[in-house]
């Protein structure tokens, strides 16, 4: 017989959907959803209260789709960033994805982190995946009540506070572009298993040993990730020089309006940000067919 | 009603399903390997395994481990067989390679961190045992040592793997 433990009920319920509209159904009725647990199951340590009902995600098997065609990457939300790292190593054009997947947090956070629960933790400015999904210029797509909807990542970042309280992430999707390549630079205060200062992930065609279209976010300086369209504008058709770029960005950080922090001061999160840069080209250099002039 | 097994023991659990599973396991049942230290995943002082895999219990609600097998670091190497285990007891958990090179290294400090150290490289050994000390080092990053004891326990690591491995690697 098995040892039966009990004690005085508190006021939560976990509910396990098995289908998006029964997740959809559960949160219409005040549900907070649940997937990965590392944000959510860190509220006590932010003041929050965590009561009422909750509905995990980790029975609806639509959110663990991970498919890859050569015309697009389709990612279930629910996918771990462990299961991303792995099955996006070595693809070049998804660069920045599998190493943001790879490189996040540490290896217990990583195999429990989702991929929907990275970009809808709307306080966690340090989003790895946010940043890298934002210069593989992804798409999201949303579950409602309503129906189904896909908008670019951007335009859910920005609008998401007023998004999520009705919608659930279902996954995003990715236009595979041939020929480019990306890659993922990130500071932590210690040299693995901690929180980036800041993020630069790019995604470029190289053609000449020049940048082509390049497509550069930031994270992790702001309280959310966004594109670096001043730098993206002076690098293309530029050389693909590290140096070179690195130099460039120092010129073009006033836009930013960096946050503070307890592990970082605002100047330090954009003073980095050229080093980044400088390392990201790097990367790029090192996987782009034709490398550095 | 949650139904699980920790340590290969059934339980029926009938409490709050939001109950981080470190404190199911340290409050309820006694297991106080575990160590509740951050509650944010960043220490890895509560690593356990839930089926076979290292999850860091302070972030595990105990709700969704329905039909779970839960092995704490009171449970690990309990089935072992080698003749010369350290198990002091009928029912004592017979230390693995790992624990014994741990020992053999003299790797504990505090001991607040090491029993998650142990539950996180575990797995991760027997999965690679090629692994080389950066390799570890890496696997590591998710536990913290605030004795900075990383080196003998990296030592430790590497004589589990390869107990007549070449010192000097060990050494460096």
């Amino acid at each position: 017989m098995p040892q039966a433990l009990s004690r005085a009920a508190e006021p939560r319920t976990l509910l396990t959907p098995a289908t998006i509209p029964a997740a959809l159904e559960a949160q219409a009725a005040g549900a907070r959803l649940l997937a990965g647990g590392t944000w959510l199951m860190r509220a006590p340590l932010r003041g929050e209260t965590l009561s009422g009902a909750f509905a995990s995600l980790h029975g609806i098997a639509a959110l663990q789709r991970l498919d890859l065609t050569p015309e697009a990457a389709e990612i279930g939300a629910a996918v771990s960033h462990t299961r991303l790292a792995q099955a996006l190593a070595g693809i070049p054009d998804l660069a920045p994805l599998a190493l943001a997947a790879g490189a996040s947090a540490n290896p217990g956070v990583r195999r429990a982190a989702s991929l929907g629960g990275n970009l809808c933790a709307q306080a966690f400015p340090a989003a790895d995946l946010a940043c890298a999904l934002l210069a593989l210029e992804a798409d999201v797509d949303l579950e409602r009540l309503s129906g189904p909807g896909r908008l670019p990542l951007a335009e859910f970042l920005a609008r998401r506070e007023a998004l999520l309280p009705g919608a659930l992430v279902a996954g995003v999707r990715i236009a595979r572009r041939p020929g480019r390549v990306g890659a993922h630079a990130r500071l932590p205060l210690r040299a693995a298993g901690d929180y980036p200062v800041a993020i630069v992930s790019l995604a470029a065609g190289v053609a000449d040993g020049r940048l082509l279209r390049p497509v550069i976010a930031v994270g992790s300086v702001e309280p959310v990730a966004r594109r670096w369209p001043e730098l993206e504008a002076a690098l293309e058709g530029a050389p693909l020089d590290p140096a070179a770029g690195a130099e460039i960005a120092r010129g073009l950080l006033d836009g930013f309006s960096p946050r503070e922090g307890v592990d970082a001061p605002g100047w330090y999160r954009v003073e980095v940000l050229p080093a980044l840069v400088r390392r990201a080209l790097a990367a790029l250099a090192a996987l782009a067919p034709e490398g550095a002039p | 009603m949650t139904r699980l097994r920790v340590n290969g023991e059934p339980l029926a659990l009938d409490l709050d399903p939001m109950t981080p599973l470190v404190d199911l396991l340290r409050r309820d049942l006694g297991l106080t390997g575990a160590k509740a230290v951050c509650r944010e995943g960043f220490c890895g002082a509560c690593t356990v395994h839930v089926d076979g895999e290292p999850r860091l219990s302070c972030l595990t609600p105990v709700g969704l481990l329905e039909g779970a097998e839960i092995t704490t670091i009171e449970g690990l190497g309990r089935n072992a067989t080698s003749s010369d285990d350290l198990a002091e007891g009928p029912g004592e958990a017979l230390p693995t390679p790992l624990q014994r090179a741990m020992l053999e290294e003299d790797a504990v400090q505090c001991g607040m961190c090491f029993p998650g150290m142990v539950m996180a490289l575990a797995p991760v050994l027997e999965a690679a045992p090629g692994m080389d000390r950066q390799a570890i080092r890496e696997a590591m990053t998710g536990n913290l040592c605030r004795c900075t004891g990383y080196e003998r326990i990296l030592d430790a690591a590497l004589r589990a793997l390869r107990p007549e491995a070449d010192r000097k690697e060990a050494a460096r």
